[in-house]
């Protein structure tokens, strides 16, 4: 459970306070306008480089169980529901 | 069912909604800074029919099929439709807002160089949807 | 389970029939003949697009009208041809099964709400209506020509009766019918689907109905609700047509996890890992269904607050969905899994539904709606789901029903070479889709500018797409040749996975 509270602290100072910094000391400079095409590219690249962390483990994970729990695996041992009535 | 932990689905939720709580801030704030039209945007009043667009500027020219505008202004697009619902979008700006008959809708941007870029559109709206493009010129500031 | 083909009975014994299996058969063959018709739709836009229209070349389709006529008629067909009755087929097999009814609750009104499906389909066939899958107004009003729009209107009016009616049922067969020693936290999670489907269809389709009727009386001159013109506004259609079909994309896809809540222990040989958060997430999926719908009009000019709630509600479905993720990997975990086709089918499903729903969530960040909607992105991410998820899940239990169904066995090699080229030919087409999409090609185009980019991806989508024609064909010939001369099932244990199963070999023939 601490290492479950050290990870989040770290997930806070690493996305959560910068989001949040970045949210109240954006304001409009005259003069300069907001490029339109930086913010929402930039906002889908860091949403990608997310979903593709995410895509990787979940598809890793996914592979590692087919390939370990497939039948036909050498290290493959009957479950312990096998022959039972469930 | 059987006698197990649930620890780990309760750290993936956990982690799953600090994800999706993050998306949400993320996105909220981008489109905070977007929407946000700056002071003095020169109007452009786009309106949209089957299958062309029109635009008038501020001072009155009408342009039909291609819009004209200069790098570093900030451009504020009203716009309607007069007969059935189409999307105006310039998709290298990333500008994009329905053409709704009975309201207008607007969109910001401010080109930053000059060229030319397609404009479409994305809602359809019968025979020649497809085809329904037109094109705009960013140029040098005149004055 | 009935065992069709085996004990061959005269067709009229089963058109007439209303016992549960009887009707999921009819269902079933019904829904595979509109998979089969409305991808050859699909077939036919891939190769439109495959090459841009250049002085004349490369142009397959006669028209534009016919064009969009065609995908029109590809949406509807898929979504209200294929998916729903689909499900019913497997809801009528497996659900008075599963909660041990001798049918469903109401016999007759499920005969009833089958064959109100068969002439919706002539009518929608038939108009071949040419104003997208959601009919928006004014152009549904206003635009779309004759009577193909009108045979369109009373088809879906027909199609959502019909849906009411179907989902009635299921929820008396569920709540009401089940065996007395049975309590509702020992129903399958497969039931579990269909009750919590039964449900979002009963509170979300009136809505559509009641827009369709006044787009009807709009487009007869009666009424303006819809139409400016006359001081309606159009916006408000979406709304209501949002409403229902939001919700209603949880009823396509709740179903097809619950196959693959049936399929996936079963080849695991292991029991659910968690039944609790399976059932907890169909619930939670089925509340927060109805809070996301306006996602789909954050361009129409909403204003930044309702586009931030709806967001939130968008974002609030994905911990349910990722729950029945889990769930489905845990179960998995240490199993002694074989990999037969069906199984194959819903892995590969559960893997394109994680792509789908990573895309959903960027779709629903709400400034790149800017980038993405109206889009190929979006064309990509919705058909990850339909088909990577959807239809692979059924296609999969189709797989798994088939010896129940018809007494034999399907060919092993070509089921998977039909998985293996599916999955190839999904990924090509949807994945690549998503790309054009961010480079700015809108959907619903008969013809495009020939950007190299666009040129390039469109080919490869077209390509992909005749894969998976082909990997349909061999799914065709291989159900058409099994059913009639494959070696006969070991009913007992088809898939040779030993153990004891609870309930299919339980049902018996009917006597009528």
């Amino acid at each position: 459970m601490k290492r479950m509270i050290g990870l989040f602290l770290v997930l806070a100072v690493l996305v959560i306070i910068p989001a949040i910094d970045l949210a109240f000391a954006a304001g409009d400079e005259p003069g300069e306008y907001l490029d339109r095409r930086v913010i929402i590219w930039n906002l889908f690249f860091r949403l990608m480089a997310v979903a593709f962390t995410v895509g990787a483990v979940v598809s890793g994970t996914l592979i590692w169980l087919v390939w370990r729990f497939r039948e036909s695996n050498p290290k493959a041992k009957p479950t312990p529901y096998e022959g039972t009535d469930w | 069912m059987s006698g197990h932990s649930n620890m780990p689905e309760w750290i993936y939720i956990a982690v799953v909604v600090a994800l999706m709580t993050w998306v949400g801030a993320e996105a909220w704030n981008a489109e905070r800074l977007v929407e946000h039209v700056p002071e003095g945007a020169e109007v452009i009043k786009v309106t949209a029919q089957q299958w062309f667009w029109t635009f008038e500027h501020e001072d009155g020219t009408k342009e039909i099929g291609e819009l004209h505008v200069e790098v570093g202004k900030a451009y504020k697009f009203e716009i309607e439709s007069k007969d059935v619902i189409h999307s105006f979008n310039i998709h290298d700006y990333v500008v994009l807002m329905d053409a709704v008959p009975g309201r207008v809708n607007t969109v910001w941007f401010a080109p930053t160089e000059v060229g030319e870029h397609a404009i479409q559109c994305r809602e359809y709206c019968g025979l020649l949807h497809y085809n329904m493009r037109g094109t705009l010129y960013v140029e040098e500031q005149s004055s | 389970m009935v065992l069709e083909f085996q004990k061959p009975r005269p067709i009229w014994q089963i058109m007439f029939s209303t016992h549960h299996t009887d009707i999921g058969l009819l269902y079933l063959i019904l829904s595979l003949a509109f998979l089969f018709l409305g991808g050859s739709l699909a077939l036919a836009i891939r190769a439109e697009l495959f090459f841009p229209n250049i002085e004349g070349t490369g142009q397959i389709i006669a028209d534009s009208m016919t064009f969009n006529r065609i995908f029109t008629v590809h949406g509807t067909t898929l979504i209200f041809l294929f998916i729903i009755p689909f499900a019913s087929a497997v809801g009528n097999y497996f659900v008075p099964i599963m909660v041990r009814y001798k049918d469903m609750a109401y016999p007759k009104l499920n005969a009833i709400a089958f064959w109100m499906i068969p002439p919706a389909a002539v009518l929608v066939w038939l108009g071949f209506a040419d104003f997208t899958w959601y009919a928006q107004p004014p152009y549904s009003i206003i635009s779309a020509p004759g009577p193909a729009a009108d045979m369109w209107i009373f088809g879906l009016k027909i199609l959502g009766i019909s849906s009411v009616l179907g989902a009635i049922n299921f929820v008396v067969t569920i709540l009401k019918c089940k065996h007395p020693d049975m309590s509702i936290g020992q129903v399958p999670l497969l039931a579990w689907s269909f009750l919590v489907t039964s449900c979002i269809i009963i509170v979300a389709i009136p809505t559509f109905a009641a827009a369709l009727l006044m787009l009807l009386t709009d487009r007869l001159g009666l009424s303006g609700f819809f139409n400016p013109a006359m001081g309606g506004d159009p916006i408000a259609y979406s709304h209501l047509f949002w409403f229902t079909f939001h919700p209603e994309v949880y009823v396509l896809v709740l179903p097809a996890i619950g196959m693959m809540y049936e399929i996936i222990p079963r080849f695991s040989r292991k029991p659910i890992y968690s039944y609790n958060s399976g059932v907890f997430a169909f619930v939670l999926l089925a509340i927060v269904a109805f809070s996301s719908w306006a996602h789909h009009m954050f361009a129409t000019g909403m204003s930044f607050t309702e586009k931030t709630v709806f967001m939130v509600g968008t974002l609030a479905a994905v911990p349910a969905s990722a729950m029945h993720v889990f769930n489905f990997i845990a179960t998995m975990w240490n199993g002694r899994i074989k990999f037969a086709t069906p199984m194959m089918w819903a892995v590969g499903g559960m893997a394109l539904f994680f792509a789908a729903g990573a895309g959903g969530v960027v779709n629903s960040a709400m400034p790149l709606d800017f980038s993405t909607h109206d889009s190929y992105w979006v064309v990509g991410h919705f058909h990850l789901f339909v088909m990577g998820t959807i239809a692979f899940a059924s296609i999969g239990f189709v797989y798994y029903m088939f010896p129940y169904v018809t007494g034999r066995m399907y060919n092993e090699t070509a089921g998977k070479a039909h998985f293996v080229l599916s999955f190839v030919g999904t990924v090509l087409v949807f994945f690549t889709q998503h790309v054009l999409g961010l480079y700015g090609m809108p959907r619903r185009v008969f013809d495009y500018p020939p950007i190299p980019e666009w040129i390039a991806m469109n080919q490869i989508a077209s390509v992909g797409a005749m894969i998976i024609g082909t990997s349909m064909v061999i799914f065709l010939i291989n159900m058409i040749y099994s059913s009639a001369k494959g070696e006969l099932a070991n009913i007992e244990d088809p898939f040779g996975l030993g153990g004891k199963y609870y309930y299919p070999f339980e049902a018996k023939n009917p006597h009528h």
